[in-house]
């Protein structure tokens, strides 16, 4: 018979190595598998990309910029552009690097794979928001064509990804860009967000920090060289013209402003009938079907009629039926307070800023 | 008729080829009845209702996930009727919504029968309108009339027929009220006798409309005369790929509005429905023309809003509220005695709730312990005691080897009288109670109360109940997990119920607790110390619960997809007759039947691998004595691994097993005792099996460690392809089989190591 404290040290230790290995996003697995896979294919596409969104953007594509994007020397940058150009994929000339026909074509492939799965993960899965770009990052490279259009089916043809870009069609059909960026915007107009641009991660999070949400609202206060001051939910901020010019924005008819407070179901008190709003755009996929199967749409009147032992969840009367929620679901759903007119409202002019 | 007959062949054809995919077999039947609804309407009730099959109905969201067929005869007419899964809509979201709307919509059931609750109206419409949308042969049934009475509303059926345009009946399928009315409607619609009009959504939200407008141009350019051109236009644009593969090959007549209301009765029989089809066939348009129709559908699907979904849910809900504000009466006086809301205040209260949940759980499984003793004695005396030995005498008698007889009743034979004796009993008194309280709309309330203690290990509130049920059998409890509708918590809910311990293993922690731990205490303590000790374990098992459930939602199930709700249907009288038929139907003979099946090889395989010798010693011995150095290094034995392995099938025959390869392999003291090579046997006095058990060389370790033991090993073999049959997944069921052997494992080794360490 073994020495027990040896064995108990030898099983810990192994324990340990088993969860520091394997244990996911964090462990030394899947951190090597995201390492192993900056291989050569992998940059080349990544280069592809690169050039394929400074075209749509009309931003200047140089060296420089495919090497701080690919995080690779400028020698190594250059490598990547020659063996580009000798599949057939880029031009080198005058104005920077561009893409060829087949270049952007396959540039469109990588984007679509990019971007349904961006949708996938956010409509058929839990995992969080945050994750969704470095994971549709990795499977870019790993999709095949037909794995994607099987996707495309299963999801019903999506149009949009989460975060509100359209995905490419099959056959590469893709509208042209639409809205304008929030650093451009007149002062005085209220907007409703477009897009928000995932990239670079820092000031994606910024953003998501301060608040903007897909399809929010937000006054424009006013407009300086170095920052635009806006204006929602009852709060006042600036975001520098850099972020802004990372978020696109389309103008709203005049007359319509951005929601002055935020009130959520969480804020009504038991027995009190409040109306939906909207729900907020960070619930998406599974879950805002759901509400929505459930009646929550808006305009809907909902009670809290009763708390649980625990006190979460509560149960809302919600069109005839008694629904308990969480918390967490409950903070999604915008409600207006019964004060704001009784009758059926007229849903289309409030609506959510988060 | 003056159609080509291969367009009626192909027709008839591609309805059976539609519902042969469907999972439907293609039988002989005049007419196709669909029954769709809300989960929670009482579909199951009324499905019973008619065709007097007994499909177990629960007071619970989403009980029907397999779809159910019946069949019965009206009027001279063969009629199959299919349960749809209960779901709140059509979007296709789920694996349930789609198969409801697959069924509908190319199952092409003569008529749709929804079932909606009359006392939530305005949420029921929201389906019925949907339904609506994608065909005419509609029959609505307004359900629980009754109970909406009492609450205080009345439904007027009438108004609401013309509201929809299509027939309503009222009723209430528990009394069997309105059922009568409901077969003649459904067949008027089915056999085209009643025309309907049904209730349209007249326009689309601003952005839609559009669009759908200037495609319905389109698609009345490529296909002149095709009946809906706007609903075609409108599937196209919500990228209907079944509307977009007709458009493509050019049979697009086959889908949608042709329906036509006038046909005459269709039949299953495909050779019938060419003589009955009287729709005309178009002309297939060419090719240009319809990829011109694709092409704009595709163009002008970037025109839409983006939360266009939204919208339209927003539009059906606001029609539905209309019609129900219409169709119904609330406020007044109400009927009868409703106790709804003060039994919610009691039973929710912050101070009362748990109290009360605890004493209501702890009276069920008091009355199933204590009631199950009496029958689960008299069933082994007359199975085991009085029935074997007569078997043996018989088998003598009429000469049979020794083996044969050996293998068929010390083996197969004594497996299977076990697992009935120790199995039937308490699961005959659990799950009756059980259903009851279901029944009765107590148990979503436990779910309620619960829900918070379950969210933060990252599971849904009703796998307390899932849990619950596991105490009686896990097979039993992974089943009823049926009624989580989020994916990654009902997978949690699956993986983590072999941690409720089962009746199973209930006799096994009582017997040893009483032999090596009650011995500890001074004897007038020994049963009550005892009983502590097996209640420990089995909070231990919830604890280990709380802890897998967390981790799986934190490592492997991190990226299923999860959609918490929990509806609290009303309080309903309970049925008792109904709920014990059902009960003891559906839950405790199909388990008890799937129990037996896995006992009998298990029986076979004991007896042969403790009588089939290879060099001197029996197949048991040789792997006792391989098991042994990790059986005792973990703190167990060789024989209690071997039992365990060789009772993988049933819980219920760990013990005889291993007493009987204690006697096999210990000799010396033990040698005398039991029954002879591979025959399971118990011992009657408590103190003679501790005997037995300690001249094997058992010690308290290995008694606690036996406990930990039973509590964390791999599910049975019952449970393991019920879990299979629950996921459809290998992967699943492999994950949920290893992971508690790995704990139980880790656990006793720990333990064992601990202890000599101390000791």
């Amino acid at each position: 018979m073994p020495d027990p404290a040896l064995a108990l040290i030898v099983f810990g230790i192994a324990a340990a190595a088993a969860v520091v290995s394997f244990w996911p996003r964090i462990g030394l697995a899947p951190r090597l598998r995201r390492l192993l896979r900056l291989s050569e294919r992998v940059l080349l596409e990544d280069a592809v990309k690169h050039i394929y969104t400074c075209e749509r953007t009309g931003r200047v594509c140089s060296l420089e910029s495919l090497a701080g994007r690919l995080e690779v020397s400028r020698t190594r940058a250059a490598a990547l552009l020659s063996r580009l150009s000798v599949m057939r994929l880029a031009r080198t000339g005058g104005a920077g690097p561009a893409l060829t026909d087949d270049g952007r074509q396959s540039a469109l492939r990588l984007v679509r794979t990019h971007r349904m799965w961006e949708r996938y993960l956010a409509d058929r899965t839990g995992v969080p928001a945050a994750d969704w770009h470095d994971e549709a990052e990795r499977m870019e490279h790993a999709l095949s064509v037909d794995e994607v259009d099987a996707l495309d089916t299963r999801l019903g043809h999506p149009r949009w990804d989460p975060h509100g870009d359209p995905i490419p069609t099959s056959t590469g059909d893709v509208p042209p860009d639409q809205g304008l960026g929030l650093a451009a915007a007149e002062p005085g107009r209220t907007v409703e967000i477009l897009h928000l641009e995932d990239e670079p991660r820092e000031i994606y999070d910024g953003l998501i920090r301060d608040g903007l949400v897909l399809g929010g609202r937000l006054d424009v206060v006013a407009r300086t060289d170095g920052s635009v001051r806006v204006r929602s939910g009852g709060r006042e901020w600036e975001i520098d013209t850099v972020a802004a010019g990372n978020v696109t924005v389309q103008y709203l008819p005049p007359g319509e402003r951005a929601e002055t407070s935020r009130t959520t179901l969480l804020d009504a008190a038991a027995g009190e009938t409040v109306r939906v709003t909207a729900i907020s755009r960070a619930c998406q996929g599974t879950q805002r079907r759901r509400l929505l199967d459930l009646g929550v749409v808006r305009g809907t009147p909902i009670t809290p009629e009763l708390a649980s032992a625990a006190g979460d969840p509560v149960a809302y009367r919600i069109r005839g039926a008694l629904i308990a929620l969480r918390r967490t679901q409950a903070a999604w759903i915008h409600v207006a307070r019964a004060a704001a007119g009784d009758n059926d409202v007229s849903t289309h002019d409030v609506q959510e800023v988060a | 008729m003056a159609l080509p007959a291969p367009a009626c062949g192909s027709r008839a054809e591609h309805r059976t080829q539609s519902l042969i995919r469907l999972g439907l077999s293609p039988g002989k039947w005049d007419i196709l009845v669909a029954l769709a609804g809300n989960p929670n309407v009482g579909k199951s009730t009324v499905f019973n209702a008619l065709t007097g099959l007994r499909q177990h109905t629960g007071n619970w969201p989403g009980k029907t996930i397999v779809r159910a067929e019946g069949a019965f005869a009206h009027r001279g007419s063969r009629v199959k009727i299919v349960d749809l899964p209960g779901t709140y809509s059509l979007q296709a979201g789920s694996a349930d919504e789609e198969v409801a709307r697959e069924f509908i919509l190319f199952g092409r059931p003569d008529v749709t029968v929804a079932v909606v609750d009359a006392t939530r109206l305005e949420r029921n419409l929201n389906l019925v309108l949907q339904i609506l949308d994608i065909t005419n042969r509609v029959v609505v049934y307004v359900n629980l009339m009754d109970e909406a009475r009492r609450h205080g509303i009345a439904v007027d059926a009438a108004r609401l027929e013309r509201e929809l345009g299509v027939p309503v009946v009222g009723g209430s399928a528990r009394s069997g009220v309105g059922i009568d009315g409901l077969l003649d409607a459904a067949h008027g619609v089915a056999t085209g006798r009643t025309r309907t009009t049904p209730f349209r959504l007249a326009q689309q939200a601003p952005g839609v409309e559009q669009a759908v407008g200037s495609l319905a141009e389109v698609v009345e350019e490529a296909f002149p005369g095709v009946p809906s051109s706007r609903w075609v236009a409108q599937r196209l644009l919500n990228a209907d790929d079944a509307v977009a593969a007709a458009v493509r090959s050019g049979e697009l007549g086959q889908l949608g509005d042709d329906d036509a209301v006038a046909e005459p009765v269709r039949s299953g029989d495909p050779s019938r429905r060419g003589e009955d089809h009287t729709g005309a066939a178009p002309p297939v348009p060419p090719a240009a023309a319809r990829k011109r129709l694709l092409d704009a559908a595709q163009r002008l699907r970037w025109d839409l809003p983006a939360d266009f979904h939204d919208t339209l849910m927003e539009r059906t809900y606001g029609a539905a509220h209309d019609i129900a504000a219409r169709a119904e009466a609330r406020g007044l006086r109400k009927v009868g005695f409703n106790v709804d809301r003060t039994l919610d205040r009691l039973l929710t209260n912050r101070w009362l709730g748990f109290p009360l949940m605890l004493a209501i759980l702890a009276a069920v499984f008091w009355i199933t312990i204590e009631g199950a003793n009496v029958p689960s004695g008299m069933l082994a005396a007359l199975l085991i005691d009085a029935a074997h030995p007569v078997l043996k005498e018989a088998g003598d008698a009429v000469g049979l080897p020794w083996w044969l007889s050996g293998f068929l009743f010390d083996g197969v034979y004594l497996a299977t009288a076990w697992v009935i004796a120790v199995m039937l009993p308490p699961m005959a008194i659990f799950f009756p109670i059980f259903t009851l309280l279901e029944d009765f709309g107590y148990l979503p309330r436990v779910a309620f109360n619960l829900d918070a203690l379950f969210r933060k290990a990252g599971a849904h509130g009703k796998q307390a109940l899932t849990m619950c049920m596991g105490f009686g059998c896990n097979a039993a409890g992974v089943v009823s997990t049926r009624v989580i509708d989020s994916p990654r918590e009902r997978l949690i809910a699956i993986i983590t119920n072999n941690f409720s311990l089962c009746n199973g293993r209930w006799p096994t922690q009582i017997l040893i607790a009483s032999i090596f731990i009650g011995a500890l205490a001074p004897a007038h303590l020994a049963g009550l110390v005892s009983a502590a000790a097996v209640v420990a374990i089995a909070v231990l098992g919830i604890g280990a619960m709380f802890l897998a459930s967390w981790f799986l939602s934190n490592t492997v199930l991190r990226g299923e997809a999860t959609s918490f709700s929990l509806e609290l249907p009303p309080y309903r009288p309970p049925r008792v007759l109904q709920t014990l038929y059902t009960s003891l139907i559906d839950r405790t003979l199909i388990v008890l039947w799937r129990a037996v099946v896995f006992a009998v090889p298990a029986g076979a395989v004991i007896w042969l691998s403790s009588n089939v010798t290879v060099g001197g010693a029996s197949v048991a011995e040789h792997a006792v004595g391989w098991l042994d150095p990790l059986g005792l290094f973990i703190g167990l034995n060789g024989v209690i691994l071997l039992a365990y392995v060789v009772a993988i099938p049933a819980n219920e025959i760990v013990i005889p097993t291993v007493l009987m390869l204690t006697v096999l392999t210990a000799g010396g003291a033990a040698a005398g005792t039991g029954a002879g090579a591979g025959v399971m046997f118990e011992l009657d006095s408590v103190a003679a099996t501790g005997d037995l058990l300690r001249g094997g060389g058992w010690t308290l370790l290995t008694a606690v460690n036996l406990m930990l033991f039973s509590l964390l090993h791999n599910p049975c073999s019952t449970t393991i392809y019920t879990i299979y049959k629950e996921t459809r997944s290998a992967r699943w069921t492999t994950v949920a089989s290893l992971l508690p052997v790995a704990m139980g494992l880790s656990v006793c080794f720990v333990v064992a190591q601990v202890w000599r360490l101390l000791g």
